[in-house]
């Protein structure tokens, strides 16, 4: 199944999102040749309690194909129950964190302490670059995340399942070795904006097996992410790849 | 039809850009862009000199796809004679001002009123950044204002004004300009706005490429609201009209 591993459902508070709904979502990923997501809550974003928002977000996505990926914030307390009541009522398939929203480094101990706890689950953990543009945010600026935290936190937790979302092309490129050497970290599409030929230079470098397709529906264009990997020229193995072989990694291994 | 009305071949770098750019057209089925060449923020009247030389040279390779912009600095001396070459000489069909000065700057009146005499559009870079802001670089209030001062000038705001929200509020009204698409945003609701709040006439389509991808900004007016008429007229009837072409 294509496979759509950066899905938002709810709400986004800084300005009008026209297609905010399930139905849209659905729809879009119909529309695009896409038969599975993973699907995480904007609303836990901000919410105080994000597992609230995680609960609404079930409410949404249960009976479809959508995965469910838990929103966490390690600085919070509790996070190690939700985690928990997730796998048990949710069956979540991975957690997501914002580290530029919610303020913390990621070599930090909460999340040092996070990753033991998703490979006892053997679930993954998407960590979100970044969500918009920095020069397109309203009121809430949130801080950049640091790629040389990046890249000592991949190497500190190679055991880990790491998808890196929104990562743009240089960036990608500075992790080149990171994403050749360490056989669990992967990233996806969805930021791959700022040249021509994207893909294909990237594949000069790095590793196909390593890059997932991701479309921040709703809050980026799904036909331009799509179009980025269908539009490429490169191998039909690889966008293969891109839009549904890799993404098996990912699934529970319990 | 599809006409990239935002198009670049950045100083130095020009094999490798033109041909990114013809690449690009051939894969994409564009029929037409509109080029200016670019580098630093306040570049020197000998790399004026050359960024337009390089879109002269692209236009004589590519006469049927290209169609340039002249670039002026407006605080060089010569910027009334650039202006002057390009368009009388060179065939230029618009001038690009970027951000060696604000759009509403009095040093760029001079290039205004002689566009208004040629008749020829005005390419704006306007972008209103959260973070990273330059000084001098131009955003719709500029904009707005520049076009309240010169109604028969025809402006286009660039990039949407970066964030749209700010830019397309502050021209908002305004009869004498545009906006195009171009730029490195993602944003899915972007055009839908743009749309709702200045009318499809006034969208022109252009990527900035080749420092941003052509396929991002194709998916966005793909994916928005548009009935096959607005995306015929965004994607070439709007930027035929304005620059009073004809293919």
């Amino acid at each position: 199944m294509n496979t759509d591993v950066n899905a938002l459902l709810g709400h986004w508070p800084f300005r009008k999102i026209r297609k905010q709904s399930l139905k849209d979502l659905m729809q879009a990923h119909k529309d695009n040749h896409i038969q599975c997501g993973y699907a995480s809550s904007m609303n836990s974003i901000f919410y105080n309690d994000p597992f609230e928002g995680d609960l609404e977000l079930h409410e949404w996505i249960r009976g479809t194909n959508y995965k469910h990926v838990l929103t966490v914030n390690p600085t919070l307390p509790g996070w190690e129950k939700d985690i928990e009541e997730g796998c048990r009522t949710f069956n979540i398939q991975g957690v997501r964190i914002y580290p530029g929203y919610h303020d913390y480094a990621l070599c930090s101990d909460e999340v040092l302490q996070l990753c033991d706890i998703l490979k006892r689950y053997e679930l993954p953990l998407f960590v979100t670059v970044r969500l918009e543009d920095e020069r397109l945010e309203y009121i809430v600026k949130s801080k950049p995340v640091d790629l040389n935290d990046v890249q000592q936190f991949v190497r500190m937790e190679q055991d880990l399942d790491i998808v890196l979302l929104n990562l743009r092309f240089h960036e990608v490129m500075r992790m080149e070795k990171e994403m050749i050497e360490l056989p669990r970290l992967y990233f996806d599409t969805s930021g791959l904006k700022d040249r021509v030929f994207v893909l294909e230079e990237l594949l000069k470098s790095s590793p196909a097996d390593k890059i997932l397709y991701g479309s921040e529906y709703p809050l980026y264009a799904m036909k331009s992410t799509i179009e980025l990997v269908q539009m490429a020229q490169i191998d039909e193995e690889v966008k293969r790849k891109i839009f549904k072989e890799n993404v098996k990694r990912l699934e529970r291994r319990q | 039809m599809i006409i990239d009305m935002h198009t670049h071949i950045w100083g130095g770098r020009y094999e490798l850009h033109t041909r990114e750019l013809v690449e690009n057209c051939e894969r994409f089925g564009v029929d037409k862009i509109f080029v200016s060449g670019i580098a630093r923020q306040y570049p020197s009247a000998e790399e004026i000199e050359q960024h337009n030389a390089d879109v002269v040279r692209f236009k004589k390779e590519h006469p049927d796809l290209v169609e340039g912009y002249v670039y002026v600095n407006p605080r060089n001396s010569n910027a009334m004679d650039v202006l002057r070459r390009g368009i009388e000489d060179d065939g230029m069909i618009g001038l690009k001002l970027w951000i060696a000065t604000y759009c509403d700057d009095p040093l760029v009146y001079p290039l205004v009123e002689q566009c208004i005499q040629y008749d020829v559009p005005i390419l704006l870079h306007a972008f209103y950044k959260a973070v990273g802001q330059l000084d001098d670089e131009t955003t719709g209030i500029h904009v707005a204002r520049l076009a309240k001062r010169y109604p028969e000038a025809k402006l286009i705001m660039a990039h949407l004004g970066g964030n749209c929200y700010h830019g397309i509020k502050a021209i908002r009204g305004l009869p004498n300009v545009w906006t195009d698409i171009s730029g490195s945003t993602f944003r899915r609701d972007d055009v839908d706005y743009a749309v709702e709040q200045l009318g499809s006439d006034k969208i022109l389509f252009g990527s900035d490429m080749p420092g941003c991808s052509y396929i991002v900004n194709l998916g966005q007016i793909e994916e928005a609201d548009l009935t096959p008429e607005q995306k015929k007229d965004i994607y070439a009837n709007n930027a035929l009209k304005l620059f009073r072409l004809s293919l």
